[in-house]
């Protein structure tokens, strides 16, 4: 992989990702100018000189468009940094929250939170509980992996199947248990959206993605030394259960935060790193930024498809994401397939 | 000569079964030693307890005079390493991405690699012949290729003992023959040396020392004219070995034992 294609990557996805942000705080029931949203926030940010927009709008971009294209980017990068992960520590190019029930399990989580009425009471609880569910999800999955010897890509995404299946039982079992108008927001939020999300989500979120995000490209070595398989990894001095926990662990923080933001998005973890690990190469600290780019790319995009595609009602973003998402999950899965 | 590594009655399991048992054997600094025996002998399992992968049920390893389990794993990884035929890096890796993973002992998950590390990733690269190869992903090489792949991960580590698991299975007789010279190579800098082999004629012109391995026990060791002369060798394959000279060098031929129901 040279360098310079690398490069090149990084560069146009960080050139791409503003641009596609400018465009999505543009675009609503209520359209912007696109010049005018770059001149508002030059001025609110004081960066350098431009005018706020009259006042309706101003309000609409900075307080409703602005902390959802921000929260979408973050999400976004957040799916495809776990996804990158996760596809390394299974050793599977196709491995991805959504697939092996990591998803499932935050949603659990959340809807087990909204159900016993802590996520309007107690600060944090839905990204937490959202945190445990993904954990828990992680853990099953790792230790049936394990104890089914599970090594192909076959085994893992049965294993993680059930392990959806199972997630999203319990969570149907909460929501016929939860009261009747309670039942609409925690669909809604199921079907993966970022409607009425303003700037405290942005900020929960961003501390837990970014943060976790962060820590995994600290220790992206150790992604790569694990994707070289358990006994390499071993006979170079890795812990490897141990290294392989912390890592889900770190994966199951971001991902948790990330569905407690925005509900269930699907295929973004999947899809993001895995178009890049060609262009990117595979080591972590080249996949980790470009597929964060990426995955924030890909949800802006498609949040903006939610308000553009129809004026009068907002598509869940979780569908949006699965209608491009499924095929090329299939498509690759085709491509694996033949591969061998 | 002292032994840089040493197994001492050292037993293992795998499961219930007991593969490896009581073997005792040293490998001392810039030895040349193969590993032999007929398939499930023992052999691979016996390499990655020698390279603390595998704990012992009974016996232990001494690394310089030091059990494995008091060395910690760093301290193992730096001294130790073991290339085995590899399944699993991922498809998109470089050779010189994949080499350059050899440095993780000596640095860890944080410290960033230095010129040091840079040098020591390009005599790998050089050595195991692949240097030019090194941008290439692993998806794209021969199964050949990727061996030597694995041979240079293995020498970047600059180990003092380097533990081979069948290192030529998939080697043409050119890369057969530039691999045991580089194995010589790096031998005569004084790393101990240790490689299951099992193409014996092979093994007998490379290393100074067979063990034979046979249902998990050492049943010959010595200079390859002896063991492989001697009775176990050809009872441990079931087959009948005999030594001719050629220029000088030793041939060896095989020959399947009459069946006794004829």
């Amino acid at each position: 992989m040279s360098a310079a294609r690398r490069r090149r990557v990084l560069v146009g996805l960080a050139l791409a990702l503003p641009v596609a942000m400018l465009g999505a705080a543009s675009a609503g029931s209520v359209p912007l100018p696109f010049f005018g949203v770059l001149g508002s926030l030059l001025h609110g940010t004081g960066l350098g000189a431009g005018a706020p927009l009259p006042p309706p709008s101003e309000t609409i971009l900075w307080v409703v468009r602005l902390p959802r294209v921000l929260l979408a980017a973050v999400v976004g990068g957040g799916l495809a940094v776990v996804g990158a992960t996760l596809q390394s520590v299974f050793r599977n190019p196709l491995a991805d929250s959504g697939l092996l029930g990591v998803g499932a399990g935050a949603a659990l989580g959340a809807v087990a939170a909204v159900r016993l009425g802590w996520a309007g009471s107690t600060f944090l609880a839905l990204p937490f509980a959202a945190f445990a569910g993904a954990m828990t999800a992680v853990l099953v999955l790792y230790a049936l992996s394990q104890a089914l010897g599970g090594g192909t890509l076959h085994e893992l995404l049965l294993t993680g199947i059930s392990v959806s299946a199972l997630a999203a039982a319990g969570t149907s079992m909460l929501l016929v248990a939860t009261e009747e108008f309670r039942v609409k927001t925690v669909l809604f939020w199921l079907a993966g959206g970022l409607d009425g999300r303003g700037w405290m989500h942005l900020r929960i979120a961003s501390i837990l993605i970014l943060g976790g995000g962060a820590t995994l490209l600290a220790a992206a070595r150790v992604l790569d030394v694990l994707s070289l398989g358990d006994e390499e990894a071993a006979a170079l001095g890795l812990p490897v259960h141990f290294a392989r926990l912390v890592l889900l662990a770190l994966a199951a923080l971001v991902a948790g935060a990330a569905t407690a933001a925005a509900g269930s998005i699907p295929f973004v973890g999947l899809v993001a790193p895995h178009a890049l690990r060609p262009l990117a190469g595979a080591l972590g600290r080249h996949l980790l930024p470009a597929a964060f780019l990426a995955g924030a790319l890909l949800v802006v995009l498609a949040d903006l498809a939610t308000r553009v595609i129809s004026q009068n009602v907002d598509l869940p973003l979780g569908s949006v994401t699965a209608f491009v998402g499924a095929p090329y999950f299939l498509l690759a899965l085709r491509q694996s397939e033949t591969r061998r | 000569m002292t032994a840089v590594l040493e197994a001492r009655g050292l037993s293992v399991r795998r499961g219930a079964r007991l593969v490896v048992v009581d073997v005792s054997l040293v490998l001392a600094p810039g030895e040349a030693v193969a590993l032999i025996g007929p398939n499930a002998a023992g052999k691979s399992t016996l390499v990655r307890a020698l390279a603390g992968l595998l704990p012992p049920s009974a016996g232990e390893v001494r690394l310089r005079g030091r059990s494995l389990k008091d060395c910690g794993r760093d301290a193992v990884a730096r001294a130790i390493a073991l290339v085995a035929p590899d399944e699993a890096a991922p498809a998109t890796l470089t050779v010189a991405e994949r080499t350059r993973l050899g440095r993780y002992p000596h640095r860890g998950p944080l410290w960033p690699f230095t010129a040091e590390d840079d040098a020591a990733v390009a005599r790998a690269l050089e050595r195991s012949g692949v240097a030019t190869l090194a941008g290439r992903p692993l998806a794209t090489l021969s199964a050949g290729e990727r061996q030597l792949a694995a041979l240079a991960r293995g020498l970047a580590q600059e180990p003092a003992i380097l533990l081979l698991d069948e290192p030529a299975a998939h080697l043409d007789i050119g890369h057969q023959l530039r691999l045991f010279r580089v194995l010589d190579e790096v031998r005569r800098e004084g790393v101990g040396v240790l490689a299951v082999v099992h193409d014996l004629p092979r093994a007998a012109a490379w290393a100074e020392r067979l063990v034979l391995l046979a249902g998990g026990r050492v049943m010959a060791e010595g200079p390859p004219a002896t063991v492989l002369a001697g009775p176990a060798a050809g009872e441990a394959f079931d087959v009948a070995i005999r030594a001719e000279h050629l220029a000088g060098r030793p041939v060896y031929l095989f020959d399947e034992k009459p069946s006794p129901r004829g």
